[in-house]
């Protein structure tokens, strides 16, 4: 028995023995999300319960930040609705042309490629050079008040930029511009991945266009839903360098959003423990939208 | 209370300046040791872009000072935006940047009053700035903070060829600005340009002069301070005015970039432009003297005649590890030898120096702007954000520009920004 007893241990140990290297391959990236993430996350948290301009020293106010956020912020609630317009419109337009267009551009006929190319190429722009380009466009005598000019809708003219009426939508355009190549490249993708039988299955059994679509293609799509819908989401709420570089926010707040509130709060206003504030509720937002469909999502999994 | 009124006491030149510097900084022995200086050469932030005439006249006088050999400088160079946003981050830094641009005004004293900027008061000894100079460098405790090195002016840009097919006269009156602009109007030309698209602060040069105009420097700087309030109906009487002037805005104003403002006045779609004298940096180079400004006209001849003058500069900071070199180099930078220097080697016609000593010949644009200046016996402001800080900046860019595209009642628009500015106060 004393003889056996330490060798078994000794293959138990081989058996169980961890090698150093998965040990750094765990840690390292942990270290260096707890640096890089974790902690300025934490960090930030916590500045949200202090007063602090950023130079002279935080004094602790408990609650206030919240208190004044919920009571006492008009532009607040300003940001918050076009948050919202922007989520619904952004995340909704270019998640239902995304899906048109990948529709109609995935069967590899001559000539698709260079469809699906040519749409896909914003995507290849930088948002601030987007913005600049879209700026250009909607200048008072720019390129679309020109063609509206020219066409005999003189009466549609608009200052886009400067329209508190148009401002925020003139950005969206801009941003679904570049937003929907990239969309429809995911799901051609996701399409792609659908077994052809099911669709040569259910046409002999004389299913047409639209119930394929809703029987075969939306159902097989699930999972890639799931991916677009969380980036969608992700990328509305932290839309913030196109919105800035075309309108700051402006005019008078008319497109102000979450995301480009909370950086004037800090580094204009200087009170980052209120910026801060404003990002919690930005990040509760975005988990709690994610998180709630992610649900929904995993459950109607289960019902099936 | 001019800036132009030159100090009393005028001591040499630079040479005096270091020995008096170096006499403060041997003496200290007695109390606290003055500790010895870190090795390796002084870093000056810098937010003077790359390739203006501002940079280029920094590198020369950084130039001129490491031949001196008695320390090396080096600058280090970040965008604007960058530099605003992270100053703080930079002077409370354990190793923080030895020297900063910045301009004087409210920031620079709020930065010393929280114990961020090195105290220059010995280099300030032996210096020759001007009263109003010296009392803009003054920090809440006495001490000063700041080294002016130039200074510009405020007026209204035209060209000449625009006024002349218009038959219009320069005015120098408020009647004679709104008979000028009527007559530009009827010309075809859209008489007032701004540029609210990227840069709403301009409406603030507006509200700047129409209130040093009709109420005074005193009552203007009480206002940004926070003594006065916004809703005041003597702020609504500044409003007043601008309601005269309103119709010969640029309609599209809230869509222009400030590059195609520009445009606008050198292609003559607009007649005339507030500006700083920077302005001259956007019009075509070759054709400057196609170009003229004029002082903002007076409107009540009772009020005591008041100019906004920005004057910028530089600043040490608190932390440094080498407050002696610090020191030395700030004091070369106030004096008259290195201004000149920095005056010649930028070639543009928008700067006085600081240093009345310093002996350049001014251009004509910057003769006049000094004469406008030193007319200016109520007083010279900075700007409203130097006076008074960026974010209330953002308060006035809100309320000014609903102001100019008639978005709200004037009552509702000065309400708001009042309330706003005690947001903004209360931090």
């Amino acid at each position: 028995m004393t003889q056996i007893a330490p060798r078994a241990k000794t293959n138990r140990r081989r058996a169980f023995f961890t090698p150093p290297v998965v040990f750094a391959l765990v840690l390292i990236p942990f270290t260096i999300e707890a640096v890089g993430v974790f902690y300025p996350a934490i960090q930030g948290i916590l500045l949200s319960f202090v007063r602090w301009n950023g130079i002279g020293v935080a004094e602790p106010v408990g609650f206030d930040n919240y208190v004044r956020l919920f009571t006492n912020d008009i532009v607040l609630y300003g940001a918050l609705g076009n948050t919202a317009i922007w989520l619904v419109l952004f995340g909704g337009i270019s998640f239902a042309m995304g899906l048109a267009i990948a529709l109609l551009l995935q069967a590899d006929r001559r000539g698709v490629s260079v469809y699906r190319t040519a749409i896909f190429l914003p995507m290849v722009f930088s948002l601030v050079v987007t913005a600049v380009m879209w700026t250009a466009i909607f200048q008072p005598r720019g390129i679309l008040n020109d063609f509206l000019n020219a066409v005999g809708l003189e009466d549609w003219t608009r200052i886009w930029l400067g329209d508190p009426d148009t401002a925020l939508y003139a950005v969206i355009v801009a941003a679904l511009w570049r937003q929907i190549g990239y969309v429809m490249v995911l799901f051609i993708a996701g399409l792609k991945a659908i077994d052809p039988t099911l669709h040569e299955a259910a046409r002999v059994d004389g299913a047409n266009v639209f119930q394929r679509f809703r029987y075969i293609t939306m159902p097989q799509l699930r999972g890639v839903n799931l991916v677009i819908i969380s980036l969608l989401v992700i990328d509305s709420l932290r839309s913030f360098d196109i919105i800035w570089a075309m309108t700051r926010g402006g005019p008078f707040g008319s497109s102000e959003l979450l995301s480009t509130y909370m950086f004037s709060t800090a580094f204009t206003d200087r009170q980052l423990g209120y910026a801060s504030a404003i990002a919690v509720v930005i990040f509760l937002l975005a988990v709690g939208v994610i998180i709630s469909y992610l649900i929904r999502a995993f459950s109607e999994t289960k019902e099936d | 209370m001019t800036r132009r009124h030159r100090s009393a006491v005028v001591l040499g030149m630079a040479g005096t300046v270091t020995l008096l510097l170096a006499g403060c900084l041997g003496t200290g022995t007695g109390t606290t040791p003055v500790e010895e200086d870190a090795e390796g050469p002084l870093t000056v932030q810098s937010r003077l872009a790359g390739d203006s005439g501002d940079a280029v006249a920094l590198q020369a006088v950084v130039d001129a000072f490491n031949a001196k050999g008695g320390g090396q400088v080096e600058i280090n160079t970040v965008p604007n935006e960058t530099f605003r946003d992270q100053l703080p981050s930079y002077l409370t830094a354990s190793n923080p940047p030895d020297v900063l641009t910045l301009y004087g005004g409210s920031l620079t004293r709020e930065l010393a009053d929280e114990g961020l900027l090195l105290d220059l008061s010995d280099v300030w000894e032996g210096a020759e700035f001007s009263d109003g100079l010296r009392a803009l460098s003054t920090d809440s405790s006495g001490n000063q903070v700041f080294i002016p090195t130039s200074y510009y002016w405020l007026g209204v840009y035209y060209k000449k060829s625009t006024w002349e097919a218009a038959g219009a006269e320069v005015p120098t009156t408020w009647e004679e600005f709104l008979t000028a602009s009527e007559a530009l109007q009827a010309n075809g030309v859209v008489p007032i340009g701004i540029a609210l698209g990227d840069a709403p602060w301009l409406a603030s040069a507006w509200f700047d002069y129409l209130n040093l105009r009709v109420n005074g420097a005193d009552f203007h700087i009480d206002v940004l301070a926070g003594d006065e309030s916004f809703d005041d109906p003597r702020i609504e009487a500044v409003f007043e005015k601008w309601d005269d002037v309103l119709p010969y805005f640029d309609p599209e104003a809230p869509g222009i970039a400030f590059g195609q403002a520009a445009t606008d006045l050198t292609q003559g779609r607009t007649g005339m432009f507030l500006a700083g004298s920077w302005l001259t940096f956007s019009l075509p180079p070759e054709s400057l003297d196609e170009y003229d400004y004029f002082q903002f006209p007076i409107i009540d001849d009772s009020v005591p005649l008041a100019e906004e003058g920005p004057t910028d500069g530089f600043v040490g900071a608190a932390n440094t590890d080498q407050p002696k070199l610090t020191k030395e180099f700030l004091a070369y930078l106030a004096s008259a030898e290195a201004q000149q220097l920095m005056f010649e080697a930028n070639p543009n016609d928008t700067l006085i120096p600081a240093n009345p000593n310093v002996d350049v010949e001014l251009g004509p644009d910057a003769i006049k702007g000094q004469a406008i200046l030193e007319s200016a016996v109520g007083g010279v402001t900075q700007f409203f954000n130097r006076d008074s800080s960026d974010a209330l900046q953002a308060t006035a860019d809100q309320a000014l520009t609903q102001y100019l595209a008639g978005a709200k009642s004037l009552s509702d628009i000065l309400a708001e920004w009042q309330s706003e500015a005690e947001r903004v106060r209360a931090g």
